[in-house]
This record gives C-alpha cells, sequence and structure tokens, in this order.
C-alpha cells in the first residue's frame, strides 16, 4: 500500500501566484513538503521567500494556484467552503500579530473557538480555564488583550489554537513581536506541547532561539524549499 | 462611538417607522371621523345646483361659468317642476359678515335659507340643541351655529338661545366707469331662536360656523334676489334619479348651472383622501428608504471595520453563513428596536398632531361651502395592520439593506481579512 502511515500534512508541487497591484508575483513555485505526527519542524527563510504563504496553504485559509494540499489524506482543493470551514476548527493557528478579538476577554477568547465548534457552554468554561492554566495565564483569564503584554497575548493565541484538539499548530512567527525573555517562555511552552502532549507543530521563524529546539528545519528562497535538515 | 452609531442607526429607523405610524394613525382616525360625519352630514338624495363650478367637478362646471347668467331664489319653482324632486331650496350666502352680540364680535357666513325646508331637506344635521327650530320664521328669527354659540368650544358663551345680535355687512358698490365704490354698512338685528346641534368638520350644507337667517330676509337684507345655490332634494337616492334629475336641470337652465350630487362630492372627497394618504405613505416611505440607506451605510463601515475581525473568526472556522447570520441578526436587532420604538413615538406624535389640529379649531370662521376641517375631531387609530405592517417593514427594510455588507462579510476571504489593516 502506498499511504501505510497517513501524513498529517502533505504538499505536491505547491505553487502560489498573487497579484500585487499589477504584478504578479510567484510566492510558491513548486513546493514539496510532508509533516508527520508528532512533527516539530521550523520553516526559515527570507521575507519573501513564501514561508507565510505555505502556512496559509497549509492552514486552508489560502488555495493553491497549482498543486495540492493534502491533510491527513484529504485534498483541500476538493472541499468546499464548508468543508474548509470545518477543516480549521481543527487547525491550531496562531499568527504573528496574535489576532485576538479585543473585545473579549482571555477566556472569551479561548471559549470562541470551542463555541465555533459548538461546545456547551460549561464545558467551554472548564477547557478554557485548563488551557489558561497550561499557558500559565491562569490569573489573567478574565483580562482583556489590551490588558495584557504581548507574550501573555500570544499565550492566549496559543491557547485558543489547542482549544479544539487540533490536528496539528502552525504559528506564524510566534516570538515575532514580543521581547527575547517571554519569546523564550513560549518557546518553552511550545517545545512542552510537542514532547509531553505529542502536538504536531510547524513554525515559520527567524528566530534562532527556536530553530535550535526543533526536530526539523526547512529552509526557504523565492518560492523554493532549499535545504531540509534533521536535528 | 459604537454605541452612539448604533444609536443614530437605531433612530434612522425609529423617525421612518414613527413617521408611516403617525401618519398612517392620523389618516386613519380623519377617515373614521369622516365616515362618522358621512352618515349624518350628507344627505345623499341631494344635488346642489350653483352657477360656477361650485365643486370644481360637477357637470357643466367649465361651460357655465363665463355667462351672465345668475341663479334666483325664484328658480326653485322651476326645479321643483321637474319629475323625482321632492322640494328645493334656494341658498343665499354671505361670507365675511360681522356679528355682534354685546362687546364681542366675529366673522363668519350669514345664510340665508328656508328653515323649513332646509331642516327637511338636512334632518341629520339642521337640528337644533335644545329649543326647536321655527318652522314658520318670524322676521328677525336668527339660528346660528354650534361654533357661533361657543365659539372657544368651552362652554364661554357668544351668544345663546333669546338673545339679540346684530348682524353687520358691509354693502359694496362699484360705480361703472369710475375706479370709486360706494360702501355702505348694512345692520341686522335678530333674535337667536336655535343653537344647532355640533355637526363636525364635513358635510354639505350646515355648518357649525355659519349663522342663518330666513329666505325673505336675507333678500331684503342683502338687497338681492340672487342665491349661491340651490339645494334640491330627490324622492330618492338612485343613481338613475340622480342623473335623470341632474339632466333635467342642466335642461331646464339651457346648460348655465352645474349640478353635483352629494355622491359625487363624497367621492370627490374620498378620492382626494385616499390620495393625500398614498402622498403621507410615500413621504413616510421615503423617510424608511432613507434609514436603509443609513443602515447599509454603517454595516458597510462596520464590514470594513470588523474585516480583520472576521477573518480570524473564519480562521478559527467560522462558517460564512454564519458570519451572514451574525450581520443580518444585527441588524435585524436594529430594525427591531428602531421599529418598536418607532411606533411607540409615532403613537405619541399622532396625538400631539391629533390635539394640535383640534385644539387649532377653536374658532374658524371658515366658509361652509364643502368643508371646514376646523373644529373638527380626530382620534388617531393605530390598527393591527398598521402595527404589525410598521414591525415588518422595520425589521424587513433593516434586514434587506443589510444583505449586501453581509454578503460581503460573508465572502471575505480569510487570508484576504487576516492582511486587511
Amino acid at each position: 500500500m502506498m499511504n501505510a502511515t497517513i501524513s498529517v500534512v502533505e504538499t505536491i508541487n505547491l505553487r502560489k501566484t498573487y497579484m500585487l497591484g499589477k504584478v504578479p508575483v510567484n510566492a510558491l513555485q513548486g513546493v514539496n513538503l510532508k509533516v508527520e505526527k508528532g512533527d516539530f519542524i521550523a520553516i526559515l527563510g527570507p521575507s519573501g521567500s513564501g514561508k507565510s504563504t505555505l502556512l496559509n496553504m497549509i492552514g486552508a485559509l489560502d488555495k493553491p494556484t497549482e498543486g495540492k494540499v493534502f491533510i491527513e489524506g484529504v485534498d483541500v482543493s476538493t472541499l468546499n467552503d464548508n468543508e474548509l470551514a470545518d477543516l480549521r476548527r481543527r487547525i491550531g493557528f496562531v499568527f504573528q500579530f496574535f489576532n485576538l478579538i479585543p473585545r473579549l476577554t482571555a477566556k472569551g477568547n479561548v471559549e470562541l473557538t470551542m463555541a465555533i465548534l459548538g461546545l456547551g457552554k460549561s464545558e467551554r468554561r472548564k477547557r478554557a480555564e485548563e488551557l489558561l492554566e497550561t499557558v500559565g495565564l491562569k490569573e489573567r483569564a478574565n483580562h482583556k488583550p489590551a490588558e495584557l503584554s504581548g507574550g501573555e497575548r500570544q499565550r492566549v493565541a496559543i491557547a485558543r489554537a489547542l482549544a479544539n484538539n487540533p490536528k496539528f499548530l502552525l504559528m506564524d512567527e510566534p516570538t515575532g513581536n514580543i521581547d527575547s525573555k517571554t519569546a523564550n517562555e513560549v518557546i518553552e511552552l511550545v517545545k512542552r506541547l510537542n514532547e509531553e502532549k505529542g502536538v504536531t507543530i510547524i513554525i515559520v521563524t527567524h528566530d534562532q532561539q527556536i530553530t535550535s529546539q526543533t526536530k526539523r528545519t526547512v529552509q526557504m528562497l523565492d518560492g523554493l524549499i532549499i535545504k531540509e535538515e534533521v536535528n | 462611538m459604537r454605541k452612539l452609531r448604533a444609536g443614530l442607526t437605531t433612530l434612522g429607523v425609529v423617525i421612518g417607522i414613527a413617521a408611516i405610524v403617525a401618519l398612517l394613525s392620523i389618516s386613519q382616525g380623519l377617515q373614521d371621523s369622516i365616515t362618522e360625519q358621512l352618515q349624518t352630514g350628507f344627505a345623499t338624495n341631494t344635488l346642489i345646483v350653483s352657477t360656477g363650478g361650485g365643486f370644481g367637478m360637477g357637470a357643466g362646471a367649465m361651460t357655465a361659468t363665463e355667462s351672465d347668467f345668475k341663479l334666483l331664489v325664484n328658480h326653485t319653482q322651476i326645479i321643483d317642476e321637474i319629475e323625482d324632486v321632492d322640494m328645493s331650496a334656494a341658498v343665499i350666502q354671505k361670507p365675511g359678515c360681522y356679528i355682534r352680540s354685546g362687546e364681542r364680535e366675529l366673522k363668519l357666513t350669514v345664510v340665508g335659507v328656508n328653515f323649513t325646508k332646509y331642516a327637511n331637506i338636512y334632518s341629520g344635521t339642521f337640528v337644533a340643541e335644545g329649543e326647536e327650530i321655527p318652522l314658520n320664521a318670524e322676521n328677525e328669527t336668527v339660528v346660528v351655529g354650534k361654533r357661533v354659540s361657543d365659539p372657544w368650544d368651552n362652554g364661554t358663551l357668544f351668544c345663546d338661545v333669546n338673545e339679540n345680535v346684530e348682524i353687520k355687512w358691509t354693502n359694496i358698490t362699484s360705480i361703472p366707469i369710475y375706479p370709486y365704490f360706494i360702501s355702505r354698512n348694512e345692520t341686522y338685528t335678530g333674535r337667536v331662536a336655535a343653537v344647532l346641534k355640533e355637526i363636525g368638520g364635513f358635510g354639505i350644507g350646515p355648518s357649525d360656523f355659519s349663522v342663518y337667517i330666513p329666505t325673505s330676509q336675507a333678500q331684503s337684507f342683502f338687497g338681492t334676489d340672487e342665491c349661491d345655490t340651490i339645494i334640491v332634494k330627490l324622492e330618492n337616492d338612485d343613481e338613475a334619479t340622480i342623473e335623470s334629475v341632474s339632466e333635467a336641470i342642466d335642461e331646464a337652465f339651457s346648460g348655465q348651472v352645474s349640478v353635483t350630487s352629494s355622491t359625487a362630492v363624497l367621492d370627490i372627497m374620498s378620492s382626494v383622501f385616499s390620495t393625500v394618504e398614498l402622498f403621507l405613505a410615500g413621504i413616510a416611505a421615503i423617510s424608511l428608504l432613507v434609514a436603509g440607506i443609513g443602515i447599509m451605510n454603517i454595516m458597510i463601515v462596520s464590514l470594513m471595520e470588523r474585516t480583520r475581525e472576521i477573518g480570524i473568526l473564519k480562521a478559527l472556522g467560522m462558517k460564512s453563513r454564519t458570519v451572514l447570520s451574525i450581520f443580518l441578526s444585527e441588524a435585524g436587532i436594529v430594525g427591531l428596536m428602531g421599529a418598536v420604538i418607532g411606533i411607540a413615538s409615532g403613537w405619541g406624535l399622532a396625538h400631539v398632531v391629533a390635539r394640535v389640529f383640534s385644539g387649532g379649531g377653536g374658532f374658524m370662521p371658515a366658509g361652509n361651502r364643502a368643508a371646514a376641517a376646523g373644529g373638527m375631531t380626530i382620534n388617531p387609530v393605530l390598527t393591527p395592520t398598521v402595527f404589525l405592517g410598521a414591525f415588518a417593514f422595520g425589521v424587513i427594510v433593516s434586514v434587506i439593506f443589510a444583505l449586501y455588507p453581509a454578503w460581503r462579510a460573508s465572502r471575505l476571504k480569510p487570508v484576504d481579512a487576516l492582511r486587511y489593516e
């Protein structure tokens, strides 16, 4: 059998061209990547190399111009709008700029994902509290994002991303907007999640601190993977 | 700011709905009060003969105006000869007369009629309150309308039964050739024999604002044999009778008079009212349209403002139709609140307007030719149809105008929305 073990994520000859004004930009020019369960991968590369575009494709936030993305063996391009939404509920996304809902408290933000999934209120509350404890924000649960530091916000975002037991965690420069001390805390947390809970993690980053912790690193340049290393 | 904006958006709907509710409940109240008037005020078995186009739409109105023809009091004899005519009464009207009682003076219309015939023809409205109308009127007998006796509608009487009143009018005669006029004040003293029961604003014939004196007195007092109209009472109010008599009268006067039936006046009035109502509803609809555009505008602003938030929600797996329904239900809530507040304030507004209308009509010496709206009491009526209609309209308009922004929001691609600054 070809698929004895199904990869969590597999991209085949992935290409993406988008228009920047009137200029076509070839963000991805044929990316082949396989991510297995329990992986901890760092994607590196200068800005404009296509890291974030690749992450958006894997996160089912964007559609490729050519090529295919398989998530647990399912071809994402065959999914309709509704099915894509269902898929996204099982993908944990952590953004560079946190992307928390400013009106909601830390707990509210974590509960939101579960509410979208359709969990009951008491279950949501209980789980949100547990998750915030995991990321070390138990005491800050009822604060709004504006009242939290960058590191705290990023940890809320990680708690949110974990809320629905995602198939994998996608992180777009999670330490890009926080100081190095809090970045360390975040990295420790992420590493622990991977080691203790077996969460599959894909991180786009510039941060050397992170790349030294991951199991694999993938180097990108001009929309192509130029180097893959196992640490 | 967010709350203020939501409040202003709701205010738009409130104003639109309030306008609709106020206008429709007032016009419904007006119609009810007219309908009530019609039951007493309009003698449907009467025709009105006049020289000019008295009611504008009477047959032959356009052709009769330019001749020297004068309608005379004794023309009733010609009309009485016509088949199916029960009786006819000449009406001499003199607007702009003054009536004095003690120290006070009112300006109003004096009407010369045959009391017996008039009471017979307008048995529903030419009815005295208390004292009977003297049928074989003696000289110097005066019958006054309710608003002449009690002009301020508060019990302060201007004149009462058995009191003497003085009627004055200025007789202006123009002398040909010279641009001069001879004016002479004529005075007539009469005793109030009866006060009419309150008639209300609408109806043909008797009016609350007129003073009635016998025909012969009017002829000598005003020095004329001419009359303004002749009221014809028919044997019945069949359409065929109305038509045949109208034609016969027209023929008898060689087409120099115009004949208007009460039913025709009724038709004209109701068509005027439905036009007015349509017009008002149109204005109200426009204000609601403006409100709708306001909602759309706000929703689009809100969409732009929340693009990033929508992107986050979609990235977290919210479905497009959920985004759609969030936007639509927000608009629905604005519409719902707007409708509730709008109906309440429209209802209040209707009462304020109705009171102003009624209060302003304390004494309006209006000519009683066809209809005088002064002194009329309007009680706004909110029918269940208007209530539910306004409610549904507010919500539906809000939701319809939110459809486009909501659709746009639901179509946002998460990756674009997240990139949006």
